[in-house]
């Protein structure tokens, strides 16, 4: 028998989950936005709005502390962070494209070398997935695999139900525990319809076909025609629940400051530019190339997995209107 | 190569020893690692990279430019163009740096041996190519003729210049210094051209011969042809790449030419690999 929670208890369960110490974010109205916050109480989490910006800072933050250093009697001394405090954390209420994120960007923080921020964090982390309802004309994750019921990167899934509440499922370890340990607020229904997710304007991408254009036309009149009004203002990278490409700097001074690293984007005209003042990214096109190209194939080349989960996010930021959906029907019918 | 939890962004400390200005704006650092065990355990291949921190200003990345034929210090060398170079320059005998790595592939040296070499470098990229110099003439006997084309923009701008004096004593080494046409002083004693048409005129030859070449983009565009043309295949061509880095580890997602990325599949590769990535230098 399914499994069911209604949305009294789940409210309930972030309740109990903030008593247990554990930092709990989710949908949550700030200001005239929602964002993935920090909840205090059941009460504040918000699942009628897919919120402005992707949960993957709760892995991967905006800008991070990765050590710190100061001279003392001149020497240096450098101190690393200390990661076994990264709290626990319970991420509620994502969508497919958020809770999809880190089943993307774990390949390319623990190959080779292991980025022990983002890897600790989630490794303390659990997520519940929620079936997406809110699609609207700028979603198009059905096109690049997910679904709104995928349940990708979810700890434990919940689909809204009918009658109201919702069906979960336990996808992982760390999700069958979650539910064992708050068994209370779960119960067993004789039946569970699940609402009707509607349906996304746009077909299925041929993933496969799209890589195979992109590897061959690296130089195509298509780069010039989509790209040249990109003003490389960087909003679709850093709403983006899958682009991780960071920069690392020093602050204060060299007897006593942080060494941060923090959000980069393909898109910024300086990403690539060497000392010499050579930019072999020099025009605006070649970056957003760049941009097409890491998501769709070099990702996939390296990694196996395409770096997008079809959000919509940077359709609806893109100021000059640049269409990522768009861009790829128009690959996929070539 | 990984240590579990270990933050892979922790700089090993490093005081510089010495320091050489090879030009007005280039400089060498020498750098021993303060902790012993460091010092002890640290490895490095000819072609390896690190990225060197000034503390407060930043990391910058630079090739490995002393030998790992040399044993219980490293060196670097750059132009002080940016915030962390000028930092790195504002620094003294006896200062602190921090230095990650060493990262990235290497030149296959062992597969070289019995053959000949010919290093071809222009202007701020003789240091990627003076570590593998030195390597090999460290192991002298396992190489045939060496000979080394190095060229800048002016005499001012060439770098090791004492050492460019030492190779050109050696019998055993043909150097051939050039500086582009209006960059010679009136006491130059190397040719004037640039670089694709010097070596051109040199005309090493290509049996059983390597090629290891760096410089600026617009130098390796016209001297590939050149190596062509006195018979050096693509396979004989080796040549590292230095783009822009930050993490040095495949993380930050910038080195990338299409999908190489230059910081974990290269810095070194042959001529036929640079030839089959996305022109996108």
């Amino acid at each position: 028998m399914p499994q069911i929670i209604t949305e009294e208890n789940l409210r309930k369960l972030v309740d109990l989950l903030v008593k247990e110490k554990k930092l709990v974010v989710g949908p949550k109205k700030s200001g005239s936005m929602v964002l993935y916050e920090p909840l205090g109480t059941g009460s504040e989490l918000n699942l009628d709005t897919l919120p402005r910006r992707s949960s993957k800072e709760l892995y991967f933050p905006v800008c991070e502390e990765i050590l710190r250093f100061r001279k003392e009697g001149g020497v240096v001394q450098v101190d690393d962070v200390d990661r076994s405090r990264f709290p626990e954390t319970v991420l509620i209420g994502a969508p497919p494209c958020d809770a999809a994120s880190p089943s993307i960007l774990d390949a390319v923080f623990s190959w080779d070398y292991h980025d022990e921020f983002y890897l600790e964090r989630r490794k303390k982390g659990t997520i519940i997935g929620i079936a997406c309802t809110k699609c609207d004309d700028a979603c198009f994750c059905s096109a690049v695999g997910l679904a709104p019921d995928a349940q990708q990167g979810s700890d434990l899934f919940l689909t809204p139900l009918k009658g109201g509440g919702f069906s979960c499922s336990a996808v992982t370890e760390k999700g069958e525990k979650l539910v064992a340990a708050h068994a209370p607020l779960f119960s067993e229904a004789a039946s569970a319809e699940p609402v009707e997710f509607p349906a996304q304007g746009m077909e299925k991408l041929d993933l496969v076909m799209i890589k195979q254009w992109l590897s061959g036309h690296f130089e195509d009149p298509l780069w010039e025609s989509i790209s040249d009004i990109c003003i490389g203002c960087g909003a679709c990278a850093f709403i983006c629940p899958a682009c991780h490409c960071f920069d690392i700097n020093d602050e204060g001074s060299p007897d006593n400051g942080v060494r941060r690293k923090h959000w980069d984007a393909c898109g910024f005209s300086k990403f690539t530019n060497h000392a010499s003042g050579h930019n072999p990214r020099d025009v605006q096109n070649k970056r957003y190339r760049n941009r097409i190209m890491h998501k769709f194939k070099y990702y996939d080349d390296k990694f196996g997995k395409t770096l997008c989960t079809g959000c919509g996010r940077c359709v609806r930021a893109c100021p000059v209107g640049i269409d990522i959906a768009e861009i790829l029907n128009t690959i996929n019918g070539k | 190569m990984c240590q579990p939890n270990k933050n892979i962004y922790l700089p090993n400390l490093a005081t510089i020893e010495a320091i050489v200005d090879e030009t007005p704006d280039v400089r060498t650092l020498r750098l021993v690692f303060q902790d012993e065990a460091v010092r002890d355990s640290f490895s490095f291949r000819a072609g390896q990279f690190a990225e060197y921190s000034a503390f407060g200003s930043g990391e910058s990345t630079f090739c490995i430019a002393s030998p790992p034929t040399r044993k219980g210090y490293i060196e670097c060398c750059f132009r002080g163009v940016g915030r962390v170079t000028e930092a790195l320059r504002g620094l003294e005998v006896g200062d602190t740096v921090g230095v990650r790595g060493p990262y990235g592939n290497s030149f296959p040296i062992e597969e070289f041996f019995g053959k000949s070499l010919v290093f071809i470098a222009g202007g701020i990229a003789l240091p990627p190519l003076r570590t593998v110099i030195w390597n090999c003439l460290d192991l002298r006997d396992k190489f045939k003729d060496i000979t080394i084309v190095y060229g800048a923009r002016s005499e001012s701008d060439l770098v090791y210049k004492r050492e460019l004096a030492e190779w050109a004593e050696r019998d055993d080494v043909r150097l051939v210094k050039c500086v582009d046409p209006g960059g010679a002083g009136p006491d130059f004693d190397g040719k004037v051209g640039f670089v694709p048409t010097v070596l051109e005129e040199a005309a090493p030859s290509a049996e059983n011969t390597i090629a290891l070449v760096c410089g600026p983009p617009i130098m390796i565009k016209f001297t590939l042809p050149v190596l062509e043309r006195l018979g050096f295949g693509d396979d004989s061509i080796y040549t590292t790449l230095e783009n822009r880095m930050k993490c040095g580890v495949g993380k930050c997602g910038r080195c990338n030419v299409g999908n190489v990325y230059v910081c974990k599949d290269g810095p070194v590769f042959t001529a036929r690999e640079v030839k089959a990535m996305s022109q996108e230098f």
